[in-house]
């Protein structure tokens, strides 16, 4: 009888990226097998997370989009998932105090808003009642189909950021979707505004991905103070200036070739979460 | 995990609706919908399979995709187990020549998932080397009286497998409005969005996979969907 070896072998032409074509050998049976176990192997070294710089994490997200042929709007997705889910886990609905609670979504005029965008859609599938400020809009169609999908889910859209004391009243928590890792250089109007009101408030801020107004390496000690961040990816450097109760880790897409190459010794995220607990 | 019955299915008029409206007035895009519909059959697929359940000495399966949007969304779920440390194989015959689609081919091989180039018809090698088969073969586009090859030789040999079928959305060959009396007999059953008239009485496991649906649309076409608990993205039916 033919074994497991023989699909392989007999006539079949396994291909992946990372094997060869193949033909008619029995030996050639273990190419499939040896690519998950050389997986296997890599994944049993310890090492602790690496924290990206602003070049490196650059460099991960056009190679994900370019050669991985990632599009946007998928890992968008996955971002904004893994966004509300942290929220959802460091802040539960039953431990805030309205219900539904509601929750203020800051959208910055880059990717890192998109990622707010989608977070809103989930918190709302969630149970909770974000509301968007999203001042300065990219011209772009992705842009303009998640904002579509977020007021098709009755998701109201402020005109202005209103008052510390105000947001304080109303609100159970901020995420900060402003601004990413690819921030550089000097604040812009309406955000320095923005910033200066969230330095005031007192419920909670989540970041996504770097605390708004950061340097992305250096961290920024009279900048807002977040309560959460979540990392998307891989963690940055300003992370290592963190202080707030929680790190999650999400954006779990990362190709094992890529995290290999970038050595980026990602944790195990636990059975299919899509955000890992980083403290 | 909560089980539900459900008393209103969808038929596949309203299944084509729903879709052009998703796309067209609430502006999701195809390649995001997929994503989502692929995530959510992966996390099925690890509930009615967990890894510490599998037979084998290596958690392999095989996952079939059909050139449309179900052979994408089979593409995307592949990715996704490969994710969560399954060892997926993928059987993908005839590729759409859509770019959107091809994107997902690119990703899945840069995951280093291999792709076999035929289907062996010794139903016993299937059986040997995968702990279950993912049909994402035929969707609800389909109409099963114009099923040409390759689909209808494959059909036969999923007929004849051991190993458990999971099939994406509907099952390849059934009619969307009722199920087959001859057709493949899965024993798990992902319906993505709401299910498929022709899942009522369906005796294997069904989940329901993909939350995103807007409240309009759920209330405009009665869909009563059961409500999903926490952050899960799947409910057991």
């Amino acid at each position: 009888m033919l074994g497991v070896r023989a699909l392989f072998g007999i006539g079949l032409l396994v291909t992946s990226r990372g094997g060869s074509v193949l033909t008619h050998t029995g030996a050639c049976a273990r190419v499939a097998s040896n690519i998950y176990s050389k997986h296997r192997q890599a994944c049993t070294m310890a090492n602790t997370i690496k924290y990206l710089g602003q070049e490196e994490a650059q460099h991960i997200d056009e190679e994900l989009f370019n050669e991985y042929s990632f599009s946007v709007d998928q890992l968008m997705e996955l971002a904004g998932l893994s966004c509300a889910t942290a929220v959802s886990k460091g802040y539960p609905l039953q431990s805030l105090l309205r219900s539904p609670p509601r929750v203020l979504v800051i959208c910055g005029p880059g990717n890192n808003g998109g990622d707010g965008l989608v977070c809103a859609r989930h918190l709302k599938l969630f149970g909770y009642e974000p509301s968007v400020l999203y001042p300065k809009r990219p011209n772009k169609q992705l842009f303009q189909n998640l904002t579509t999908q977020c007021e098709k889910m009755d998701i109201s859209f402020l005109s202005e950021m209103p008052e510390a004391d105000v947001i304080d009243e109303a609100y159970n928590l901020v995420v900060d979707a402003i601004f990413g890792f690819s921030f550089k250089g000097a604040v812009r109007e309406p955000f320095g505004d923005i910033l200066s009101k969230l330095k005031k408030i007192t419920v909670p801020i989540a970041s996504v991905d770097i605390p708004s107004g950061w340097d992305v390496e250096k961290g920024c000690p009279d900048g807002i103070q977040p309560d959460m961040l979540i990392s998307l990816t891989a963690p940055k450097k300003a992370a290592n200036h963190f202080k707030g109760r929680y790190h999650f880790l999400g954006g779990r897409f990362v190709p094992p070739a890529l995290e290999q190459k970038y050595q980026l010794n990602l944790p195990q995220y636990p059975g299919t979460d899509c955000v890992y607990q980083l403290n | 995990m909560q089980f539900v019955s459900l008393s209103v299915f969808y038929s596949k008029a309203e299944v084509a609706t729903v879709e052009t409206e998703l796309l067209r007035d609430y502006r999701f895009g195809q390649q995001q919908l997929i994503e989502i519909w692929g995530h959510a059959c992966a996390i099925a697929v690890t509930k009615a399979f967990p890894l510490s359940s599998l037979s084998k000495k290596q958690p392999t399966l095989l996952v079939v995709c059909g050139p449309e949007q179900n052979g994408s969304i089979g593409l995307v779920c592949a990715r996704h187990l490969r994710i969560f440390e399954y060892e997926p194989t993928i059987f993908y015959p005839k590729r759409s020549s859509q770019s959107l689609h091809q994107d997902f081919t690119v990703q899945c091989e840069k995951m280093d998932i291999p792709f076999l180039s035929y289907l062996p018809t010794e139903v016993q090698l299937l059986n040997d080397a995968y702990n279950l088969v993912i049909d994402a073969i035929l969707g609800p586009e389909t109409d099963p009286k114009e099923v040409k090859e390759p689909y209808a030789g494959m059909l036969v040999t999923l007929k004849q497998v051991k190993i458990p079928i999971v099939s994406v959305d509907v099952p390849s060959g059934w009619d969307v409005d009722e199920p087959a009396k001859d057709g493949i007999n899965p024993e798990v059953l992902i319906s993505l969005t709401a299910p498929k008239k022709c899942a009522t009485g369906f005796s294997g496991k069904h989940f329901l996979a993909g939350r995103f649906l807007p409240y309009d649309i759920q209330k405009k076409y009665e869909l009563n969907l059961p409500e999903f608990s926490g952050t899960e993205c799947v409910i057991e039916l």
